[in-house]
């Protein structure tokens, strides 16, 4: 593994850059993975709809929580203007709603820029759907440098690159002396593939224990930190 | 009207007298009264016929009238006899029909809880019987059908059985709403000649019982209370040598042995034990120290299959079995004849419930009821001692009446919207009307509506919510069949972890474990049920397979009971007994047993007298401990510990993990925590203690966790119900993800708002505290530094309830763990 770190200055823009596999790659406290050599933003499993899905389904989840997470969007695209977005999977929970809706008249203030969807699990919508929101569609992965962007990474077949991964939400737990416990959303990057934390705040978080060698990114509520 | 001159109260006194019997002054008092059109409570000891008091009041009234039977179907429905307990329904109901055929009353008598069956249900349905018996569940379910506004026209009394049992709990307000409801439909109906009864075993705060029961004060109220008093002897089993028993633990199997005479020398006994997980291991233990014990004796708790469970309850009745290990599920009311001894093992924590125990042996009156108390560690043995001199003294603890439970109150007006639908105006001043809704503000209650009609939003443009909906008639109502379904399955306030059915490969259903347990568990792996060793073998559609298992040994469940706290009255006890055995001013043989631990307790550090508040600093190589003992309960010592921590922290930044038990807590911090005698005063004040538990909970997990049942109850979360209901993957979430984005995105959601109020109540106890700490403030404090641990502070080192309390930035502290952590590698 070639990975080495940069500190200091980078940590009042609340992100980390690292270098992988030869690429740099910026870790963004707002749950999203910038390549500057590709002017590219990546992010995953953004699950769009699942609040109103919930609600149609007659439980009381805050319809603000989607807006808020394209609201968050809007400010990386601020932020980096990249070229492309790319979303590693599950952008959309369940079906078509009011939700999807928002996202499409969100959608038509970055004409400009490409939208790219490797397909999840949950990404079930009719190919028409997606075109007309003009998201470009990639499946299993997408492929990119060093990098095979893959929505579960055991599924990759690129035995040549690297897969960047989401899926799983996860999430890792500090342990200190004295028993104490915290539990933040983090990035991790293994030996045999990367796993992006999910971008939506209505997710869960699945734990991972990391390995010897294994790095993680901890997302706490105002910084990335290296674990 | 003179009952005496009544031909039903003639008839009953007949029936009484060939049988051999003759009412107590208190059953008459109780007949007269409803009879004259009073509602109330009924305050007895065990085994004095609390039951005839009021159903005999109905029976009297019912063979007065001429016309003795209403033969609409619809109308039939007399009298609703709400009870706690499954277990309790089905003795009742046998006692009822048996004595309404002797007095010729031609009266169904039917049951209606978790255990009835789809037909029978359906039977009911089609035609009520006179007397229901039903649980607070049952009762909300019934309201949830279309068509039962109509059921209750010619009801004449609700009988809350054990009310004390509800009272403190959020199924006491299940059984508010539905007599509100009740009394609404009879409004209306013209017909208000409902009373309502409860019975209840006595209390601290009998007299708020009946307000809550019939809030009205200006309604005909009356507490019938029995002058009988009820012979209890209790023993403490001791260990030969104080050195056998653990300094902590909650099993206490080291002095099984010493139950086996007591088992042989009674007719029939009952063991309780604190949990279902322990009381398994009990069963196997006896089994395996007395092998002659196979086949006569049995274990009865809630995971156990109805089935199952109803034939040991006969087996009790007929007294086949010569023992039965019991959880709480045998708490209540049954009345097993055979019964003539009791055992109790582990603290229980309450004298109420000690009491409640002993009653279940030697029913009939007159006889001496036998309680033997079995520790499970060594200072348990002056809880003995305390247990024992509150109930001579009758120092028995309140219960506290729910209010403002808006989960409860959510579920509930759903339970209505898929029944019959309800007019929001008319329920507002029904449940207005209630104890536990008497201070809703009209903004919380249109909040309220919100949340099930808009989904607490009503500004969003994109509103895709949909639940309870205004009908052409003018009333709410939840037209999709499916959330109706899904919402009959979440009636309720006991929330448990997910549960699924156990069964053999070969048919034939033992009991239910939770589904986290299962998880666990690999093809072959062996666990403990029901008292048999079972391999497991697959889950398939819900249901765990196994076969008998041909091992001897094997992991039992744990299931999350909740632990209970020590209470207020026991604690206060407890400190006088702390008082006694070193200066051996005392008459407690358990004392004496206990005495060399405390005579260790001095030499290492201190025995706390109960002036004294006593406080340890240990430094060892986890870290600084102190530990402190105010005997108040694992509740309050959870916030005096998070109040503690949060006022050291203000002296100089430090992060402290939390451990308590019900005699004391610790802190537990990586560097040296400041302490002496006018710090200690200073971090016990009771000066702004509001505004410093406000901050030193708040960065706390407590409201996270009272979330989780709020979230169950008002019906964010889908449990799924054994066999029953398979979640949608795509509507699965967790509490705690809920709470996280009510805190973000809602913060004015009344139900988040109940989560902290529920900590500040009932957790927080503020008044409790408060109290406390003026005692503390009027104490001595004495500090010691004992070189290990001491016999106080072992077993709260052993329990592990922790939480974690910090005035450190985040950053900084993250920074710190993670400095260490790479230290250790």
């Amino acid at each position: 593994m070639n990975l080495h770190f940069l500190y200091g200055k980078f940590n009042i823009f609340k992100l980390m850059t690292i270098t992988c596999h030869g690429d740099e790659l910026i870790l963004d406290k707002e749950r999203a993975l910038y390549l500057p050599q590709h002017q590219l933003l990546a992010i995953s499993d953004l699950h769009l709809g699942k609040s109103a899905h919930f609600r149609s389904a007659g439980v009381q989840v805050p319809a603000t929580i989607a807006q808020n997470d394209l609201q968050r969007l809007s400010l990386l695209i601020e932020k980096y203007k990249p070229k492309t977005l790319l979303i590693n999977g599950d952008m959309f929970h369940h079906g078509l709603n009011t939700d999807i809706d928002e996202f499409s008249e969100w959608r038509n203030q970055y004409l400009q820029l490409q939208f790219l969807l490797v397909k999840g699990n949950h990404d079930r919508l009719a190919n028409a759907d997606y075109a007309s929101m003009q998201i470009d569609i990639h499946e299993p992965s997408y492929c990119l440098g060093p990098f095979c962007f893959i929505h579960d990474a055991p599924k990759c077949t690129e035995e040549e690159l690297y897969p960047i991964s989401g899926h799983i939400h996860p999430g890792v737990t500090i342990v200190g002396k004295a028993k104490q416990r915290l539990k933040f959303p983090c990035f991790y990057f293994g030996k045999e593939y990367a796993v992006l934390p999910a971008f939506s705040t209505f997710t869960g978080l699945y734990n991972i224990y990391p390995k010897t060698n294994d790095q993680i990114f901890a997302i706490t509520p105002n910084n990335v930190i290296k674990v | 009207m003179d009952q005496t001159k009544t031909k039903g109260y003639k008839k009953i006194k007949q029936w009484l007298k060939a049988n051999g019997r003759k009412p107590f002054k208190f059953q008459e008092d109780a007949w007269q009264n409803y009879l004259n059109g009073y509602s109330g409570l009924v305050n007895a000891p065990t085994g004095f016929g609390k039951t005839f008091s009021l159903f005999l009041a109905v029976t009297i009234e019912a063979l007065n009238a001429s016309e003795i039977n209403n033969k609409k179907a619809k109308d039939r429905l007399q009298l609703i006899w709400i009870t706690p307990l499954r277990s309790l329904a089905k003795d009742l109901a046998r006692a009822m029909r048996e004595t309404l055929t002797e007095l010729e009353l031609d009266w169904h008598v039917g049951v209606r809880n978790g255990d009835t069956s789809q037909a029978e249900k359906v039977q009911q349905k089609k035609s009520m019987p006179e007397i229901l018996l039903i649980t607070p569940e049952s009762l909300h379910l019934l309201l949830a059908q279309k068509g039962s506004s109509t059921l209750f026209k010619n009801l004449k009394c609700i009988v809350a059985d054990e009310w004390h049992e509800l009272l403190g709990s959020k199924r006491g307000v299940l059984v508010e709403l539905a007599i509100s409801r009740i009394k609404g439909l009879q409004k209306v109906e013209k017909k208000q000649f409902l009373r309502v009864w409860g019975i209840s075993a006595t209390i601290g705060n009998i007299e708020e019982a009946l307000d809550v029961l019939e809030p009205n004060l200006d309604a005909k109220r009356i507490i019938v209370k029995a002058d009988l008093e009820k012979k209890i002897l209790i023993k403490s089993v001791l260990p030969d040598d104080i050195d056998t028993l653990p300094w902590a633990g909650h099993l206490g199997l080291k002095l099984a042995y010493k139950l086996l005479p007591i088992i042989e020398k009674s007719k029939t006994t009952l063991i309780f034990i604190n949990t279902r997980g322990q009381s398994e291991m009990w069963y196997q233990h006896l089994l395996n120290i007395e092998p002659e014990l196979a086949g006569r004796i049995a274990i009865h708790h809630g995971s156990i299959d109805f089935e199952l469970r109803n034939w040991i309850e006969d087996a009790l009745h007929t007294g086949q079995l010569k023992a039965v290990i019991a959880t709480s599920s045998l708490d209540l009311g049954v009345d097993f004849k055979p019964v003539d001894t009791v055992v109790q093992v582990g603290s229980p924590k309450g004298v109420a419930r000690f009491l409640q125990r002993a009653g279940r042996s030697g029913h009939s009156p007159h006889e001496v009821s036998k309680i033997y108390f079995l520790p499970t560690h060594a200072l348990e043995l002056v809880e003995a001692a305390a247990i024992k001199e509150a109930a001579k003294t009758n120092n028995i603890e309140s219960r506290e009446p729910f209010i403002m439970v808006f989960d409860t109150l959510v579920q509930y007006l759903v339970t209505l919207a898929i029944g019959d639908g309800f007019d929001d105006k008319i329920i507002y001043e029904e449940i207005k009307n209630t104890n536990a809704f008497k201070l809703i503000l009209p903004e919380e209650w249109t909040w309220v509506m919100q949340f099930i009609t808009s989904g607490g939003d009503s500004l969003s443009a994109y509103n895709e919510f949909k639940k309870v909906t205004k009908d052409e008639d003018g009333l709410w109502k939840v037209k999709s069949r499916q959330l109706a379904m899904r919402h009959r399955l979440h009636i309720g306030t006991i929330v448990s972890d997910a549960m699924l059915k156990v069964k053999f490969l070969s048919g034939g259903y033992i009991g239910m474990v939770e589904e986290y347990f299962v998880t666990r568990l690999k093809a072959g792996d062996n666990f403990r049920l029901a008292g048999r060793v079972l391999e497991f073998i697959h889950v398939k559609d819900m249901t765990v397979i196994v076969r008998v298992s041909k091992q001897h040994n094997a992991i039992s469940p744990s299931w999350n009971g909740g632990r209970l706290p020590l209470s207020s009255n026991l604690g206060a006890v407890l400190r006088k007994k702390y008082n006694e055995a070193l200066d051996k001013t005392h008459q407690d043989e358990e004392l004496d047993c206990v005495y060399p631990l405390f005579l260790l307790q001095e030499k290492r550090s201190h025995v706390p007298r109960n002036d004294e508040l006593l406080i340890e600093l240990i430094n060892n190589k986890e870290g600084f401990h102190l530990f402190a003992y105010p005997f108040e309960g694992r509740l309050v010592h959870e916030v005096l510990a998070a109040l503690v921590a949060y006022r050291l922290s203000k002296l100089l930044p430090i992060s402290f993990s939390i451990a308590m038990n019900d005699y004391g807590f610790e802190l537990l911090s990586e560097i040296e925590i400041p302490m002496d005698e006018s710090i200690a005063y200073e971090v016990f004040s009771p000066k702004n203690l509001t505004k410093d538990i406000t901050l030193s909970i708040n960065s706390t997990e407590m409201a996270r966790r009272k979330f989780r049942d709020i979230a169950c109850i008002s019906g964010l979360v889908f449990q799924g119900y054994p066999g029953k209901y398979v979640a949608n993957k795509h509507l699965q979430s967790s509490a705690g993800l809920f709470f996280n984005v009510f805190s973000d995105y809602d913060k004015h959601n009344l139900l988040l708002r109940q989560a902290y109020d529920e900590v500040f109540y009932q957790q927080l106890e503020e008044p409790r505290l408060a109290a406390a700490l003026e005692r503390i403030q009027n104490s001595i404090v004495v500090i010691t530094n004992p070189k290990s641990f001491t016999p106080l502070s072992f077993p709260i080192k052993v329990d592990s309830l922790r939480e974690n309390m910090s005035s450190e930035e985040l950053e900084q502290r993250i920074a710190r763990m993670k400095a260490e952590s790479e230290k250790i590698k």
